[in-house]
């Protein structure tokens, strides 16, 4: 009997899991649908609130994993600040691409490095390489396992990587030896 | 003209600049990699900044909060475009442009 009560727990822990997942994609889904429709009148909210519940009931049971276990309620709290840090970042290397651009010389001297990230998992090192990306003087050109090519438009637009890994991994909540931090 | 029309005409005006700088950018830019760089730039800061005069503009409404989606949604596929031109180029062994004399002199080649 004991195997029994463990599988059924195990069930009913999954069930769990599954359901929480889906109301958090549910909760995702229907502000989505507030924003877009732009009003809270009763029969938009329920033709709303009916759409997202279908669209998270079938996306969970096909794809099995709508939502990527790295996306949790802390990861979503400290997102809006993770952007305004990577705007700040942004305006900052636009600000010197285009005094590069500007300058008649054209003082560039582009080359591919190989960077090896610690980040664990699929999504951390996609959020990784598109800040990388989004940031001018640097272009994630491939992405294999934890090795990033980046080409860079000059020598020092390497530097900035390492500053830009430690601000997704204070996203995700990830420690220097990649070990996920728990509860953070 | 109002004190909210003036701002959002300067945002505006900024990304616009910035557009002009990209496109100079592209075209002074010597090979594909490099060129990544400046259209980059283009869709980050100019087109953000144009957002953002938009949505001074629009005030505190519905329509600042879907601006700030297609902020988003532009950013991403700005990031995802760019390095999937940079990755095709890459695997097609287009060799990426690179200053003669600098590496003559430093002597530490690939």
């Amino acid at each position: 009997m004991n195997w029994l009560s463990a599988v059924l727990g195990e069930r009913i822990l999954g069930t769990a899991k599954a359901f929480r997942r889906r109301g958090l994609l549910f909760v995702i889904m229907i502000l989505f649908w507030i924003i877009l429709t732009a009003s809270l009148a009763l029969h938009e909210m329920l033709l709303g609130a009916i759409c997202s519940a279908a669209v998270a009931a079938l996306t969970v049971s096909l794809l099995g994993r709508a939502l990527d276990p790295h996306i949790t309620p802390a990861v979503l709290l400290r997102l809006p600040l993770f952007m305004l840090r990577l705007i700040w970042e942004i305006v900052k290397a636009n600000l010197d691409v285009a005094r590069i651009i500007l300058n008649p010389g054209l003082p560039i001297d582009p080359r591919i490095v190989e960077y090896r990230t610690y980040l664990p998992g699929d999504l951390p090192r996609t959020v990784f390489s598109d800040s990388i990306t989004l940031t001018p003087g640097t272009v994630t050109v491939e992405l294999r396992g934890d090795l990033l090519n980046v080409h860079c438009l000059c020598p020092y637009h390497e530097e900035g990587l390492a500053g830009l890994e430690r601000l997704v991994a204070w996203l995700f909540g990830v420690r220097r030896d990649g070990e996920v931090r728990k509860g953070g | 003209m109002t004190a909210k029309e003036i701002v959002a005409g300067i945002f505006c005006c900024i990304g616009t600049f910035f557009f002009i700088l990209g496109t100079t950018g592209l075209l002074r830019m010597p090979d594909i990699f490099s060129r990544l760089h400046p259209s980059t730039k283009c869709d980050t800061l100019g087109a953000c900044s144009v957002i953002v005069g938009m949505a001074v503009y629009s005030g505190w409404s519905w329509d600042l909060l879907k601006l700030i989606f297609i902020a988003c949604f532009l950013l991403l596929s700005s990031a995802t475009c760019g390095h999937a031109i940079g990755r095709s180029a890459l695997r097609r062994d287009i060799p990426y442009w690179r200053r003669q004399d600098e590496g003559a002199k430093s002597g530490d080649g690939a």
